[in-house]
């Protein structure tokens, strides 16, 4: 039983949480941002003064992982892993902190793949119109404010937990 | 605040004035050059005049632009001259410029010469890599002493051969000396595929002694146009390689010599480039048969100028200025002052406003400032933001959106400073860290980790002003066309119930008046919004559903917490940073990794953060402030004037229009 103890224990679970925004809103970014990159590699090839056009269109994509982690720092402050001294954590506390990654976790995770697709359609405009580069920049942000909203939400939340 | 007024200008002159007269408004260099096509449609004008064709000389000139480009480029790869980070401009005197226009053959041919060398060289290479894999395919053969050339003598055969690496040697070698005495073989050399052999063998037994090989898998190998030893030939084709080498290395340095002709190269691309443009002007004007006409619009501000330098001409023409008539586009020339000025690259990038609509910019720029530095929100970065764009500022002398866009950042850097003063965020909190606890940077307002909800609602009452400013706007520019009523249904009236709604929300004693605003709001909206309905009915549906806007409203107001996310993200960021910098404590591998820490992730963070912040202010001012007001389209007001992509050209009268 004393696997179940562990899986009960909050600090675990609120390290789960943790675990989860980096992890999800990790793959996301990086699938995105390789997707980007492909598109990108293919028009650098022909315009190589477009590099750094499409060097920003790929980073937009990659902000969700940072959000993840972002989310994971400030779980990892409040239950006091980092500078500190571990907090004693029930079980429903875990639990609450496990539930308030969930949102840049999941949301980070669909929305950074989203916001991907998006920019790599953006880096044809830059292909055919390269003075154009703030829409093709616009569309993609349009994206990226369901995953602040999910980052906020996390954030919020994880603020908010009494311990 | 505004766009500049444009006056309307045509030339009608002699045909064969017009490249003088063409070449000369290039130097005036302020005078946009409408395009006639449309004039083209119009029946009144097909049967007089025809569109002035130069397709073929453009194309031709853009070929050869290209040919100057592609040399350009390869001479780039191959320059040492450290180039500096942030390259202006060369000034060049107006008889350097002319000395080698004049030259122009000679310019050709370095072009030439450069356009040729990439082939040159790949050829060049593709020999040597030729002969070095023909020397591998030899180098089994080395120790084979007897000339390739000798394939017998009187009385013997002699063959050189391969078998497979898992041949039974022993087995041929019984066979042999069973069945055909009179031959000897000798296996030179081997590797992991096959065997090297040498065999000879008396000439009579040929045919025997190839049918027992043959049965090991052996495969005769000849050596074609080829004479005297193994050795003497890998000797022969490495002596050839360095041959070619040499010719390599002559090749790249004479590249590198040729790299001091580059700027002469450059000076002769802008001369293409400007002659392009000027071939491109021509193409715009329409034609009879010994005249030709030309109209294009001069800002207000330069109209003066351009009669005083046209009132110099000596050539048969007329010019006719007038102003544009009602309801006419023109295009877009925007003048703010220098603090607004740079925000216009916002807008640039979004569209210009069409004629007759206001310039956001000035109500745009107070907004994008806060947001910018809200977003980024820390002094330190602010700090830096603003001496990294200075320095560029400084040392670039860029012109255009380049100019507005680093003038933009430096202003939001000082707005970040203000707010990270506000929030006490200085690189993060690394004053905290370092010192353990003791010394704390306070922050002047508050510190939005401690308490995000109170942040959060500051950037919803700031997201509703930006909102209710859109819509200040939009009444503006109604009052300005006269529809007054228009200002104050749908933004008097709107004003009056969101207001209401805001004040039930906060609660209090200001929350009944807020109810009773509310209410009078609606029903105001109610009764003007369908207004332009016939029907009685449908006036009344539509006048309802005009209240679900507020739903929209509140989801536009919503999208402010990005302010706070972001700002939040920055600090955690920036802590996080700190924290990882100090884990090591205080010794000589902490301060080592502190030091990496700190300026790898600051910078890290200072970038991406900066992005985003631009990106995301951006998005609230198209999406947001925009959507409420802003229709855009206008057509950017693009001078005809020499244009130059490395050089300034120091003309005298240029210099005196400067000063």
């Amino acid at each position: 039983m004393k696997l179940l103890e562990v899986l009960l224990n909050g600090q675990f679970l609120a390290l789960l949480g943790a675990a989860f925004a980096v992890i999800f809103a990790g793959l996301g970014s990086a699938r995105a941002v390789g997707m980007v990159g492909e598109v990108a590699a293919g028009l650098v090839t022909e315009e190589p003064d477009r590099f750094s056009q499409t060097l920003l269109l790929q980073a937009l994509p990659g902000t969700q992982g940072i959000y993840g982690l972002l989310t994971a720092f400030v779980i990892l402050f409040r239950i006091g892993i980092i500078g500190g001294t571990p907090a004693e954590l029930s079980t429903v506390q875990g639990v609450l902190f496990l539930v308030a990654s969930l949102p840049i976790a999941i949301v980070g995770y669909k929305s950074a793949i989203a916001q991907g697709k998006a920019a790599a359609a953006g880096v044809g405009i830059v292909a055919k119109r390269p003075q154009e580069l703030a829409k093709a920049i616009t569309f993609a942000a349009m994206v990226e404010t369901y995953a602040i909203l999910a980052l906020l939400g996390s954030i919020l939340m994880v603020f908010g937990i009494k311990i | 605040m505004s766009i500049v007024k444009m006056h309307k200008i045509a030339i009608i002159g002699m045909e064969n004035d017009k490249d003088e007269i063409i070449e000369q408004l290039m130097n005036i260099g302020v005078l946009h050059i409408s395009d006639v096509s449309s004039k083209m449609q119009d029946e009144s004008w097909t049967g007089l005049v025809s569109k002035d064709e130069n397709e073929e000389e453009i194309f031709q000139l853009s070929s050869d632009i290209e040919k100057i480009k592609a040399s350009l480029d390869y001479l780039k790869q191959y320059d040492k001259q450290k180039k500096a980070l942030f390259a202006s401009k060369r000034t060049v005197d107006a008889s350097k410029f002319k000395s080698i226009i004049e030259n122009k053959n000679k310019i050709w041919e370095t072009i030439e010469v450069i356009n040729n060398m990439d082939e040159n060289l790949n050829k060049l290479k593709q020999e040597k890599n030729k002969l070095e894999s023909y020397i591998i395919s030899l180098s089994p053969w080395k120790s084979l002493d007897i000339p390739v050339q000798l394939t017998n003598t009187k009385a013997t055969s002699i063959f050189t051969g391969i078998i497979p690496a898992s041949a039974d040697v022993n087995g041929l070698k019984a066979q042999l000396e069973a069945e055909v005495q009179e031959s000897c073989f000798q296996i030179i050399a081997e590797d992991r595929d096959q065997k090297y052999l040498v065999v000879i063998c008396h000439r009579s037994k040929t045919d025997e002694l190839l049918n027992i090989l043959k049965n090991y898998g052996f495969n005769k190998v000849v050596f074609n146009d080829m004479t005297g030893t193994i050795e003497q030939n890998i000797q022969k084709h490495k002596a050839e390689i360095l041959k070619i080498e040499e010719k390599i290395n002559s090749l790249v340095k004479s590249i590198e010599d040729l790299c001091k002709k580059r700027e002469d190269i450059e000076i002769f691309y802008d001369y293409f480039v400007v002659e392009k443009d000027r071939k491109e002007a021509l193409g715009r004007l329409l034609k009879t048969e010994h005249t030709f006409v030309l109209e294009g619009w001069v800002p207000e501000t330069e109209i003066e100028y351009f009669k005083e330098s046209t009132s110099k001409w000596q050539w048969d023409c007329y010019i006719h200025i007038s102003e544009p008539e009602e309801g006419e586009e023109y295009p877009i020339l925007l003048k703010n002052n220098k603090l607004v000025q740079p925000f216009e690259v916002v807008t640039e990038m979004y569209s210009l406003p069409h004629t007759g609509e206001i310039d956001p910019n000035s109500i745009m720029a107070p907004f994008f400032f806060v947001f910018f530095g809200m977003m980024v929100s820390d002094a330190g970065y602010g700090i830096l933001l603003s001496l990294v764009s200075a320095i560029a500022i400084y040392k670039l002398k860029p012109k255009g959106m380049l100019e507005k866009l680093l003038k933009l950042l430096f202003l939001g850097g000082i707005s970040t400073f203000i707010w990270g003063a506000l929030f006490g965020g200085w690189f993060g909190d690394v004053v905290t860290q370092v010192t353990g606890g003791k010394i704390e940077i306070k922050p002047l307002w508050f510190n939005p980790m401690e308490d995000p909800m109170r942040l959060l609602l500051w950037s919803l009452i700031l997201g509703g002003i930006h909102l209710y400013a859109a819509m200040g706007v939009k009444a503006y520019d109604a009052i300005k066309k006269g529809r007054i009523w228009d200002a104050i249904f749908d933004t008097g009236f709107w004003y009056i119930f969101l207001t209401g709604l805001a004040l039930l929300l906060a609660g209090g004693k200001l929350g009944t008046v807020g109810k009773y605003m509310a209410i009078i709001g609606a029903i105001l909206l109610i009764l003007t919004q369908g207004r332009a309905e016939k029907n009685v009915i449908k006036k009344f549906t539509k006048g309802v559903g005009s209240l679900y806007n507020a739903v929209g409203f509140m989801s536009d107001v919503l999208s402010y917490s990005r302010l706070l996310a972001l700002g939040l993200a920055t600090g955690v960021i920036a802590s996080v940073i700190n924290t990882i910098g100090t884990l090591l404590g205080f010794n000589i591998i902490g301060i080592i990794v502190f030091v990496a820490a700190f300026f790898g992730g600051h910078v890290f963070n200072i970038l991406i953060n900066a992005l985003g912040a631009f990106v995301h202010t951006s998005r609230l001012q198209y999406v947001e402030f925009f959507g409420k007001f802003y229709e855009g389209g206008g057509k950017p007001y693009t001078p005809f004037k020499i244009n130059t992509k490395y050089i300034n050209i120091n003309n005298k009268e240029n210099e005196e229009r400067k000063s």
